[in-house]
């Protein structure tokens, strides 16, 4: 393992398609101070990424990078997963990617429990289409498709994936880099699969969701009295409580990964198999059919 | 007295346990030395519904159906209404007479019937109605013969894990029905049976075939939705697989199955996943994301009759189209078609060898009177078969700065770096990319990369599975076709001959890239040319018009009644065509 790395070892050349003062450079700086502090090694590090500005992101990150199509990522993701399991695998995109497109996937990649860290960057529009309303816009909000107002109650992913049996559910704020950092970290270094939604404002296209608006609007619940992120109920009210918006990792729960049931604690990568020569035990399968 | 030549149909109510008798009856005539296909004809429900099961045994492979059936297991009405006029004359009926009473309406003459009540002796002689299905078996094998030593093998073998009791009830009613024909039925079948060497010949499933060829070609990943007629070969993986360090992984719909083999591909295992229409729609834009991002995939397609829901669980070829053509944008991929079971192993290797060498998806299109039939087979052959991986890198000595994924080759397929690999690091986007893989819209790039991808087809070109050239090649009368036709065409040609015309046929394995110089140099000179397939609106033809143009000697012979076809269609159609009469052979 290498001894020291910064968040340098992780960037790219590649200039960025993000507008100015996108909450996405936030994930991004956050993504990579936290990859250099666990030491990951870029080879080792599989980074899948859907559709939209959000998914943009995976060209930014010096590793195995993977940009998929729209709401797909998360399949692609736990297969990548499943076929090399000493991969750190990390998977990026937006609330349209994840909540609307992807929705089915999210439910099923939360039940399955891949080791792996998934991060929703939610910005409550869908920005690369030029501001449309999103599964996370709130009640109301003003779009193209929707000039009177979203008629469409806004999701609440992390609630959901709780109830689908998430294992590590937090929500963090692109402008609060120490934060969101820790929190990808504890993230990346949960076993099974870790749920970071990111609240990451579009400047060009939500004008209600601002960088403002996040300050007035979030609490931390680090800062209640008590928490414990083992108490499913507290984080299932936390998640639901109308009002402000809570920050913080809500959940945490140990259970086998999908990578454990399936391949077992120790077995070596599929990748690793040998099937450059056929197995000769594959011949006597045959008798069966005799 | 015919010998050693027999259709069965097996027929009742769906759930009733036919299809294990079916498989039993078409075993005891494997390990009789004879040939056999078998054909499932059942409907889309678990209970219920009349269902029924084909067993051809003869002395010759003939991977199809005969003419008519031989001889019928009935165990209701219904099933006698519904296949009656399928019989050959001379034929004859066993029919379960416990609860329906044949009527004449559906009695034939020429169709001898065995009246038995096999469930009121499976109940009374037995204590339970279920064996009935075996005691039929007694019946059957009394009355054309089976080896009664290899009837009690096979049915102590096929219940020995439900345990003594149950195998000495099933061999008790394989005597019940051996007894009841001998007490009943003096009257000679007209069939009989010579046992000759088995060889250890297999008897195996098209789609198990798909799955043991998968496994042995090095697939260690498939993922896959439940789908008619696909699922057994996700069922066959997953119980195979994992014996050899492999996994499959049931996802919650095709568009995760798709995008989940492509996952697994991208980061270096042999990957696989098998659907039918339905699902095939649901997978085309992952096809194109694998097409894209050079990620080689097999997608095994087990067609069956749409549009839509269609008719699950029967037969058509009516995706070959959807196959070929699917997918927005252009993206190099080869479609290869078994003929038989034997193919379907042996292209099944072939498909993942030319994935990984050529970096694209490769289907195997495949039908439902293909993959969810049987037939009797040699041993498959283990020893020739090469794994052939391309340019994978997986051993470093990738500079990261030089190394380009998508490097602009003169083949086109560029080196491929898997995730672990030292040095390796890219982009790999479904969006259009430099050869570095960073996106870009650049025009020039953009015609380039293009003609990379698409020149791997050119490359892949030599190593394409040729088509099977059958009968006399200089024939002027010639057949085109591809799948589970190969059976009813090849069968009809050597009738045809027999009866003095003679004809070729070109069975296709290559469906895409189109082979067009196989096509144009099969059908040059000849008089009539018959494109056989089962859809309605000539989708095979049509590719093959886009290479000749209109020809005036083309002829359609289609049917898309959800069956394949007899040999007789086919026979009737040609001599009708041939001997002047105009009208369409559509049958």
């Amino acid at each position: 393992m290498a001894t020291k790395l910064s968040p340098k070892d992780f960037a790219t050349a590649t200039p960025s398609w993000w507008c100015p003062g996108c909450g996405d450079f936030g994930v991004l700086a956050a993504l990579k101070q936290a990859c250099a502090d666990l030491v990951l090694q870029p080879k080792n590090v599989a980074f899948i990424s859907g559709i939209g500005c959000s998914g943009k992101i995976s060209g930014y990150l010096h590793s195995y990078a993977f940009h998929g199509v729209h709401g797909r990522a998360l399949p692609t993701a736990t297969a990548v997963k499943l076929a090399n399991r000493e991969l750190n695998v990390i998977v990026a995109g937006g609330d349209g990617d994840g909540y609307a497109i992807g929705a089915g996937h999210f439910l099923h990649a939360v039940r399955r429990n891949p080791d792996m860290t998934y991060i929703v960057m939610d910005n409550q529009t869908y920005g690369l289409t030029k501001g449309q309303s999103s599964p996370t816009s709130m009640l109301g909000f003003k779009a193209g498709p929707h000039p009177e107002g979203n008629p469409d109650a806004p999701i609440n992913g992390l609630a959901i994936a709780l109830a689908a049996g998430g294992t590590f559910l937090a929500r963090g704020f692109s402008s609060e880099p120490k934060a969101m950092t820790e929190m990808l970290k504890e993230a990346m270094q949960h076993p099974g699969f870790a749920v970071v939604e990111v609240m990451s404002p579009c400047v060009t296209f939500n004008k209600v969701n601002t960088y403002k608006w996040f300050k007035e609007n979030v609490y931390h619940v680090d800062d209640s009295a008590g928490y414990d992120v083992r108490d499913r109920d507290r984080a299932f009210a936390t998640l639901m409580q109308p009002g402000k918006m809570p920050l913080g990792i809500f959940y945490r729960e140990l259970r086998p990964t999908l990578d454990e049931l399936v391949l077992g604690k120790e077995s070596a990568p599929l990748t690793s198999l040998p099937i450059e020569n056929v197995d000769p035990k594959l011949l006597s399968l045959q008798d069966a059919y005799a | 007295m015919i010998i050693n030549n027999i259709e069965v149909l097996f027929g009742g109510q769906a759930g009733d346990g036919s299809l294990t008798t079916g498989d039993l009856i078409a075993m005891v005539f494997k390990r009789m030395g004879l040939e056999l296909y078998t054909f499932k004809d059942f409907p889309s429900r678990i209970r219920g519904g009349h269902t029924n099961y084909v067993i051809r045994a003869s002395e010759h492979r003939h991977y199809g159906m005969a003419d008519f059936v031989d001889a019928m297991v009935a165990f209701d009405l219904e099933c006698v209404e519904k296949h009656i006029t399928e019989m050959r004359p001379g034929g004859f009926v066993i029919f379960d007479n416990t609860s329906d009473k044949l009527t004449d309406d559906v009695r034939r003459d020429d169709v001898y019937f065995y009246e038995a009540p096999l469930a009121k002796i499976a109940k009374e002689q037995l204590g339970l109605e279920l064996v009935r299905n075996t005691i039929s078996l007694g019946v059957l094998g009394a009355l054309i013969g089976m080896d009664s030593a290899i009837v009690r093998e096979l049915v102590t073998k096929q219940y020995a894990r439900k345990g003594e009791k149950v195998v000495a009830q099933n061999i008790g009613a394989v005597e019940a029905g051996e007894q009841f024909v001998k007490e009943h039925h003096p009257r000679p079948s007209g069939y009989s049976l010579n046992a000759r060497p088995d060889d250890q010949r297999l008897l195996m499933m098209g789609n198990d075939a798909i799955g043991y060829g998968a496994l042995v070609a090095g697939c260690r990943f498939m993922a896959g939705y439940p789908i008619t007629p696909a699922t057994d070969i996700l069922e066959w993986m997953a119980k195979y697989a994992p014996r050899y360090g492999g996994i499959v992984v049931q996802a919650e719909d095709e568009l995760a199955a798709i995008n989940m083999t492509v996952g697994a591909a991208y980061a270096g295992t042999r990957a696989m996943t098998a659907t039918s229409g339905p699902g095939q729609a649901l997978m085309t834009e992952g096809i194109g994301l694998a097409g894209v991002v050079e990620t080689p995939i097999v997608v095994v397609e087990c067609a069956r009759a749409g549009p839509s829901t269609g008719m699950p669980t029967k037969t058509e070829q009516s995706n070959l189209n959807h196959i070929i053509f699917s997918g927005h944008g252009e993206i190099p991929k080869i479609v290869l078609a078994p003929g038989t079971v034997e193919e379907s192993f042996y292209l099944t290797i072939a498909a993942f060898n030319l994935a990984e060498k050529y970096q694209l998806p490769v289907f195997i299109l495949t039908e439902q009177a293909l993959c969810q039939s049987k037939e009797s087979i040699p041993r498959l052959e283990l020893g020739a078969v090469t794994i052939e991986r391309g340019k994978l890198s997986r051993n470093g000595g990738l500079e990261f700065g030089t190394y380009k994924r998508f490097e602009f080759t003169e083949d086109g397929v560029s080196p491929r770096a898997i995730p672990g690999t030292e040095g390796g690091m890219h982009l790999a986007p479904g969006s259009e990319h430099n050869d570095a893989g960073v996106i870009t819209e650049n025009a020039g790039n953009r015609a380039r990369m293009m003609e990379k991808r698409m020149r791997k087809l050119a490359s892949a070109q030599p190593e394409l599975p040729k088509g099977n050239v059958l009968g006399d090649p200089s024939a002027a009368i010639a057949l085109v076709g591809f799948g589970s036709n190969r059976g009813p065409i090849s069968e009809a040609q050597d009738r045809l001959a027999a009866a003095g015309m003679a004809t070729r046929f070109l069975q296709l394995r290559t469906l895409w890239p189109f082979p067009e110089d196989e096509v144009r140099d099969f059908i040059a000179g000849a008089e009539h040319i018959f494109v056989v397939e089962n859809n309605l609106t000539g989708q095979l033809e049509r590719l093959i018009r886009y290479v000749t143009g209109p020809l005036a000697h083309m002829h359609p012979l289609r049917k898309y009644s959800g069956r394949p076809f007899r040999p007789i269609e086919i026979i009737e159609a040609v001599q009708a065509q041939v001997h002047g009469r105009r009208e369409t052979a559509v049958v």
